[in-house]
C-alpha cells in the first residue's frame, strides 16, 4: 500500500502535530512528548508505506487496544484514507452467533414503596422457628432475589458479614515494620547494630493490613423494585460490619444514606431511608455519578473499591454516564457494576446505558441471588 | 519498508523468531526512538520472546525482573549484603575505629547486592535488554517507583549517591491485563498489541519450532487452534500451546488428526476440565470435521 504521494517533510512536523490534535479530540490522551515522539518516528520509516506509517503511528500514539479502533478511523480520515475497510476485523471479538436479546425484566410498580412492608421479619420476636437446613441453604444461594421472601433475610446478613469480616482482615503482600512479630527486617537490624555494635535487637516486619474501602451506589428506581429491598438489605448489613463504606441510591437524583444506614436496628434504618424523596422514580444514573464526582471526589482513591448496584435503564444521555464512569474509574482502585438481570441465561447488556457503561468497568457481574454476593467477594480487592 | 525493519525481522527470523510487520516496526521504534516498549497480548503468544530475541540479535545480556505482588525496591533494586556487612563489623570490633569509618565501610560497593533494575543500569560493557516481565501483577506503588526509574536511567542509594546509566539498556514490558496500568506508564512506552497469530504465521511458526512436523499436520493443528480460539472456552491456548501439542504429536509418530488422536492429547492444549470435557463431547459426536473446518 503506498500513498500517492508522500507527505514532504515541511509538511509532516504540522501534519503530525494536527493528528494528534485530532486523536486527542477524539479522546486518546496525547502527550506533547508522544507527539514529538510521533514525528522521530516519522523520520525513520518508510514514509511511502502508508501500512508501515500506520504501524508505527499506532505504536507510538495509542496505549491499549480499546484505543485502536478510534485510532485506525482517525488514521484513515486523516491521512486521505482510501484503505479504510482494509483493516481486517480483530478476530475473536464478536461472538459468532450471538443469542437473541429476550431478557426478562422485572415488571416495575410506580407506587412509591413503603417501607414498613419491608421488614416482615419482626424483631424482637427471638429465633426464627425453622433454622434452614444445609439443602435449604443450598437452595437459598441460589434462588433469585426477585422470589425472596422473608426467611431469606437472615441468610443475607449473615453472608454480608462473612464478606466484611474478609475485606477487613486481608493482608496485603507489602511489609511494614512491626515491633515484635513478622519476619527479621536484616536492613533495619543492621543499622541499629552499627551503634551497639551486636545483634541484640531484632528488627521485625510484618504484613500490611489492606485497607479496603467501598463506596456502593444502589439504583432504587422503579425497574429495580423487585432487587433494591434485598439489596438494600445488604447494604445496610455490609454497612454495619464494615466502617470504611460509604452508601448511595440514587433514582433521578443521588443521596447519600451512609449515616441513614447505621443505625442499629434495619426497621430504624429504613424508617430514617423514607425520608429520602424519590424512590421507585425514573432513573438517570449518568446524572447521580457524576453528581457523586462533583460532591465527593475525596471519597475516590486507590484503595477504594466503587459498585454500582444497576440493572442499567437510564433516561438520561449515555455519553454523560460514560464521561462520570471514566472520571470514577480513573480515581478509584477498581469499578465493579453489578447487575440483577445477569442473572437471568439470556440477558445482554443491550440497553444504552449499559453499553455505554461497560467499557468502563473493570468487572461486570450479576447480584440476583446470594452465590453472586459470594463470588463477589473475590472481586473486593483494588 | 524500510530497510532497518526488514533487517529486524530478517535478523529475529534468523534467531527462530517468527514475526510480523508490527512487531518488527514496534522493535525497530523502540531501539531507534530509545523508549520503553511495553508489549501487552494473550497468555503465551510470544510476549517475553521479544526480549530475549532482541537481546540475541543485539548480541547483549538480557536482565530479567519478574513482578509478582508485593515486589519491592529491595528485590528490583537493590539489596545490601546483610552477612558480609555483619561479619565486617565483628572483625573490627576491638579496633576502636569511629562508628562513621565503619559505616562508610560497609556501606560501600562491595557491600551492594544489585538486583535486576541496578544490574541494567551498571552495564559497562554494551546497553543490556532488561525485561520487566508481567508488569500486571506488580502493585500500583512499584509501577510508580518504575516509572521514576525508567524515566532518567539513575538510581539514588542513600549511602553511596546517586548511580547514572553508562548505557541505557533497551527496556521491554510485559502485561498480560490482568491489571490495567496507569495511564502514566502507558504513555511513557511504545505500545505493541500482539494477538493471537493468522493461520499462516502460527504454520509457520509450528513448521520452525517444532522438527519434524510435516506441513499437513502443521496445518491441522493451526486450523484447529484457530476454531477452538473463537470458542468461548475458560482458558484459551495460546502458541505456547500449539507448541506443545505439535511436539507431542510428532512424539507419537503421528502425520495427520483423527478423533481419538485429539482427545488423547487434548491435555496439550486445553488446561480447564469444563474445557476438556465440552471438546471431548464434541469429539464423541464425531464432530471434529468442524474443528478442521476453515
Amino acid at each position: 500500500m503506498t500513498i500517492a504521494a508522500a507527505p514532504r517533510p515541511r509538511d509532516l512536523l504540522t501534519g503530525t502535530v494536527r493528528f494528534c490534535r485530532l486523536l486527542r479530540a477524539r479522546g486518546l490522551a496525547i502527550t506533547p512528548s508522544e507527539s514529538h515522539d510521533a514525528v522521530r518516528a516519522l523520520e525513520v520509516v518508510d514514509l511511502g508505506d502508508r501500512a508501515e506509517v500506520h504501524r508505527a503511528l499506532r505504536t507510538v500514539l495509542a496505549t491499549r487496544p480499546e484505543e485502536f479502533p478510534v485510532f485506525d478511523a482517525t488514521f484513515d480520515a486523516f491521512w486521505g484514507g482510501l484503505v479504510a475497510a482494509a483493516a481486517p476485523p480483530s478476530e475473536g471479538q464478536a461472538p459468532p452467533d450471538a443469542p437473541q436479546v429476550n431478557a426478562h425484566f422485572p415488571k416495575a410498580t410506580d407506587a412509591a414503596l413503603e417501607f414498613s412492608g419491608w421488614t416482615d421479619v419482626a424483631e424482637g420476636e427471638g429465633e426464627p422457628v425453622g433454622l434452614p437446613g444445609v439443602s435449604d441453604l443450598e437452595s437459598t444461594m441460589g434462588k433469585d432475589f426477585s422470589s425472596f421472601g422473608a426467611a431469606d433475610l437472615a441468610e443475607v446478613e449473615r453472608l454480608a458479614a462473612q464478606i466484611a469480616r474478609r475485606l477487613a482482615t486481608r493482608r496485603s503482600r507489602r511489609l511494614k515494620p512491626s515491633r515484635r512479630r513478622g519476619r527479621v527486617d536484616l536492613r533495619r537490624t543492621v543499622r541499629l547494630s552499627l551503634t551497639r555494635g551486636d545483634l541484640i535487637d531484632l528488627a521485625r516486619r510484618t504484613r500490611k493490613i489492606l485497607k479496603t474501602k467501598l463506596v456502593i451506589f444502589c439504583d432504587v428506581s422503579g425497574s429495580m423494585d423487585l432487587y433494591s429491598r434485598l439489596l438494600l438489605q445488604f447494604l445496610y448489613a455490609m454497612q454495619n460490619h464494615l466502617g470504611r463504606m460509604e452508601t448511595f441510591v440514587f433514582s433521578t437524583r443521588l443521596h447519600r444514606v451512609t449515616d441513614e444506614l447505621r443505625h442499629a436496628s434495619y426497621r430504624g434504618a429504613l424508617a430514617r431511608l423514607g425520608d429520602v424523596r424519590d424512590w421507585s422514580g425514573g432513573t438517570k444514573i449518568g446524572e447521580s455519578l457524576r453528581a457523586f464526582n462533583l460532591g465527593w471526589p475525596k471519597l475516590l482513591d486507590r484503595d477504594t473499591v466503587v459498585i454500582v448496584l444497576s440493572d442499567g435503564w437510564d433516561t438520561g444521555e449515555p455519553a454523560v454516564l460514560a464521561e462520570a464512569l471514566r472520571t470514577m474509574r480513573r480515581r478509584a482502585g477498581k469499578l465493579i457494576w453489578l447487575n440483577p438481570l445477569l442473572g437471568s441465561p439470556d440477558y445482554q447488556p443491550l440497553t444504552q446505558g449499559m453499553q455505554a457503561a461497560l467499557p468502563h468497568v473493570d468487572a461486570f457481574l450479576p447480584a440476583h441471588n446470594l452465590d453472586s454476593f459470594r463470588a463477589l467477594a473475590r472481586y473486593l480487592k483494588p | 519498508m524500510r530497510e532497518e525493519i526488514r533487517h529486524i525481522q530478517a535478523l529475529m527470523e534468523g534467531a527462530a523468531y517468527i514475526t510480523d510487520p508490527a512487531i518488527s516496526t514496534a522493535v525497530h521504534l523502540a531501539t531507534t526512538l530509545r523508549k520503553p516498549l511495553l508489549v501487552e497480548g494473550h497468555a503465551g503468544v510470544g510476549k517475553t520472546e521479544i526480549a530475549k530475541v532482541l537481546a540475541r540479535v543485539r548480541a547483549t545480556n538480557l536482565i530479567r525482573l519478574q513482578c509478582y505482588e508485593g515486589l519491592d525496591a529491595s528485590t528490583a533494586l537493590y539489596e545490601w549484603n546483610y552477612p558480609k556487612q555483619i561479619l565486617r563489623i565483628r572483625l573490627e570490633e576491638q579496633d576502636g575505629r569511629p562508628v562513621s569509618a565503619k559505616e562508610a565501610d560497609i556501606f560501600s560497593e562491595a557491600f551492594l547486592l544489585k538486583r535486576p533494575l541496578l544490574q541494567a543500569i551498571t552495564q559497562t560493557e554494551r546497553a543490556p535488554v532488561l525485561l520487566i516481565d508481567e508488569i500486571d501483577r506488580a502493585d500500583v506503588e512499584f509501577e510508580s517507583f518504575l516509572l521514576e526509574v525508567l524515566s532518567d536511567f539513575q538510581v539514588t542509594v542513600p549511602e553511596i549517591g546517586t548511580i547514572t546509566a553508562a548505557h541505557r539498556p533497551d527496556v521491554v514490558l510485559t502485561s498480560n491485563r490482568s491489571r490495567d496500568l496507569s495511564d502514566a506508564l502507558r504513555r511513557r512506552c511504545l505500545y505493541l498489541w500482539i494477538d493471537y497469530p493468522s493461520f499462516e504465521k502460527e504454520v509457520r511458526i509450528l513448521r520452525t519450532k517444532v522438527p519434524g512436523l510435516n506441513e499437513r499436520l502443521a496445518g491441522q493443528i493451526a486450523r484447529v487452534m484457530h476454531n477452538l480460539r473463537r470458542r468461548q472456552l475458560q482458558k484459551v491456548p495460546g502458541v505456547a500451546e500449539s507448541l506443545d501439542w505439535g511436539a507431542a504429536l510428532v512424539g507419537l509418530h503421528a502425520d495427520h488428526l483423527d478423533a481419538e488422536l485429539v482427545r488423547e492429547t487434548l491435555g496439550c492444549i486445553l488446561k480447564e476440565v469444563d474445557d476438556v470435557k465440552r471438546i471431548e463431547a464434541d469429539l464423541a459426536a464425531g464432530r471434529l470435521s468442524e474443528l478442521l473446518e476453515g
